[in-house]
């Protein structure tokens, strides 16, 4: 507890940095969280029902936003921090008016909504639905440039019927004419969305693909696979650049906005948790070098295995939602700035 | 109707409602700071009292942030007062982010040592007692011949039987000997075992005795971080109350900041001890 005491002592130096702040505002697992443009609010969503918005800064949480009916998995907030998405397994996607928290539009589907995210103008938005309930899994893309109670009857700019394994996370290009899906199997393809037709696809993993994250300019994105491996791409052409080899499996990977590093969360899966070994270090954030592919520092925290982790765009704090519940706001010290990697 | 508030309770009730009670809690702001007190009943019922205080800070910040800053909190907390809920907002314990600086990793050798363990094991564990072969006794060829009680003759011996691991033996002095796993060639040293053999990095080791038992590690990494970078720090800690033990070891990742920090730590006064620090000993030596 954060238990004031008389600073009496005769230290030899007043420690400069921030302690890490842990955001207990959810009941269940995390799934995701995410930071907006400026990096002030934090958005968090886990297996209970209401997404959360915390001030990054100090912790302190603006808001919950309370409709779902059951697992938020996957939630996105627009350039301009207006509009929050979340789609969950109660078979809806919500859009949210981010100043007040008050829904402001609901689609119901067919499936419950695995990913989420608007493009970077936030004219648009995909969202994709499960392959479950006799369901195909399908993307969406939607317009939401005015959202109403009618947007639950628009009609969706586009919809793909995604035959074989269903999507297990997306990316918009910056451009807003092309998503990257990564798929159940580890396949990771591109469609364009002129003309609703797959430009290309590759399959570097072997197993689901958790999550995708680009880097700062977007040139470039992170995956994060159950194969134990987190891999970085050319968002041009699909081309593997790097590899970084955990233990466990990798559930989720962010890129460093102004350092070469790599930031990976994950453990072992939350059914595997009680009956493997309970050597602590499965549970940290890692940090790899982004070309060197080597892992270099460590940070301890989380109690279960970590389902997301996400860099502040000032790339001086990183924080991470795990299993456990909790979302962890670490502020790196000096001493990971004056880091050198030796080679 | 005869007014039910009338009736007063006996002034034991009185007291025992008055130590009830707890005092309201207070929000004060104080140059720069909010002293929030509360009082509370902890699991033994008896009242305690709560003060945290927070630092008000100002920042000069873009408009969209400071805008939104200004944002009416919505949804569950909704009522909640300006500033941190102490219920969702919880200042954790410091973490250090631990720098892996050898080029090997702790797990790969452990995992490396395990596949190696095992494929000796193949080779060596099995052995039969009559003819010394890499089988189980049972199923030896020699068997029948060897109840006699005569011994095969060397010609004879072992050939392998079915051509399993053919080689496994020769140039193995002392293949034939039991040898326990740690001395095997694929039980690496554990590193973390209590008789570990000294790790490479304890050469930049100190230790720091002396220390008063309300010491933390945060205390101790703000000691001696100063001198350069710490690459593992460990307390000594009573299990039971969690208070310090009055000793620590740090690991530096330089030899010379470790001898920089002995030379300057060594006999300074912090918190109203001396501190005696010198060069940890290898636990050999120190058990003696």
């Amino acid at each position: 507890m954060a238990d004031w005491e008389p600073n009496l002592r005769s230290k030899g130096l007043q420690s400069q940095n921030k302690k890490p702040i842990m955001l207990q505002g959810h009941e269940r697992a995390i799934t995701q969280i995410k930071y907006n443009r400026e990096g002030d609010l934090l958005f968090s969503s886990s297996k209970d029902n209401k997404p959360n918005v915390w001030y990054s800064l100090n912790g302190e949480r603006l808001g919950t936003f309370n409709g779902h009916q059951g697992v938020v998995w996957c939630i996105d907030v627009d350039w301009t921090t207006t509009k929050f998405m979340s789609g969950a397994g109660d078979n809806t996607c919500k859009l949210w008016d981010c100043e007040t928290g008050k829904e402001i539009g609901n689609i119901t589907t067919a499936s419950s909504v695995r990913t989420c995210m608007f493009s970077y103008s936030a004219n648009m938005a995909v969202y994709t639905t499960d392959t479950a309930m006799k369901q195909h899994c399908e993307m969406f893309i939607i317009d939401t440039r005015t959202i109403d109670d009618s947007i639950g009857h628009q009609v969706p700019i586009l919809r793909i019927p995604i035959k074989g394994p269903k999507v297990s996370s997306i990316l918009w290009d910056n451009l807003d004419e092309m998503v990257i899906t990564g798929h159940e199997n580890g396949e990771i393809t591109q469609w364009d969305l002129k003309t609703g037709k797959q430009l290309n696809s590759v399959r570097e993993h072997d197993n689901l693909i958790n999550d995708m994250q680009w880097n700062k300019d977007g040139t470039m994105f992170i995956t994060a696979s159950k194969d134990h491996t987190a891999k970085l791409f050319d968002a041009e052409d699909l081309m593997l650049l790097k590899t970084y080899k955990t233990e466990r499996p990798v559930n989720s990977a962010a890129i460093s906005p102004i350092l070469e590093h790599v930031v990976v969360g994950g453990g072992q899966d939350a059914m595997d948790v009680t009956t493997t070994s309970t050597r602590v270090g499965k549970f940290d954030s890692r940090f790899f070098h982004m070309i060197f592919e080597e892992e270099f520092g460590r940070v301890k925290g989380h109690f279960g295995p970590i389902n997301s982790v996400a860099f502040h765009p000032d790339g001086k704090s990183y924080s991470s939602g795990g299993e456990d519940g909790y979302v962890r706001i670490h502020t790196f010290d000096s001493s990971y700035f004056e880091y050198n990697f030796d080679y | 109707m005869p007014a039910a508030e009338e009736v007063k309770s006996s002034w034991a009730d009185e007291v025992e409602l008055e130590g009830g009670s707890l005092p309201p809690s207070t929000e004060i702001y104080e140059n720069g700071y909010k002293i929030v007190t509360e009082y509370k009943y902890n699991e033994d019922d008896k009242k305690i009292k709560i003060v945290r205080t927070y630092k008000i800070e100002k920042r000069i910040v873009s408009k969209s942030i400071a805008l939104r800053k200004t944002w009416k909190k919505f949804g569950e907390c909704a009522n909640d007062k300006p500033g941190p809920n102490p219920a969702t907002t919880i200042v954790a314990e410091d973490v250090y982010m631990q720098y892996i600086t050898s080029k090997e990793e702790d797990n790969k050798q452990e995992d490396e040592g395990l596949d190696k363990l095992k494929a000796l094991g193949d080779k060596n564990v099995v052995k039969c007692r009559t003819c010394n072969g890499d089988h189980w006794t049972s199923k030896c060829p020699w068997r029948d011949t060897m109840l006699a009680g005569g011994k095969v003759p060397d010609d004879k011996k072992a050939p392998a039987v079915s051509g399993a691991a053919p080689g496994g033996d020769t140039g193995k002095p002392g293949g034939s000997k039991y040898v326990p796993p740690s001395m095997r060639d694929g039980g690496v040293k554990r590193t973390d075992g209590p008789n570990m053999t000294r790790r490479d990095d304890s050469y930049s080791a100190i230790r720091i005795a002396n220390l008063s038992d309300s010491t933390t590690e945060t205390d101790l990494e703000d000691l001696v971080k100063p001198f350069g970078p710490i690459q593992k720090l460990y307390l000594a800690k009573d299990k039971q109350t969690g208070l310090c033990k009055g000793f620590a070891y740090i690991h530096f990742k330089f030899r010379n900041d470790a001898a920089k920090a002995i030379s300057i730590l060594n006999g300074y006064g912090y918190d109203h001890l001396i501190l005696s620090v010198d060069w940890s000993k290898p636990l050999t030596s120190s058990n003696q």
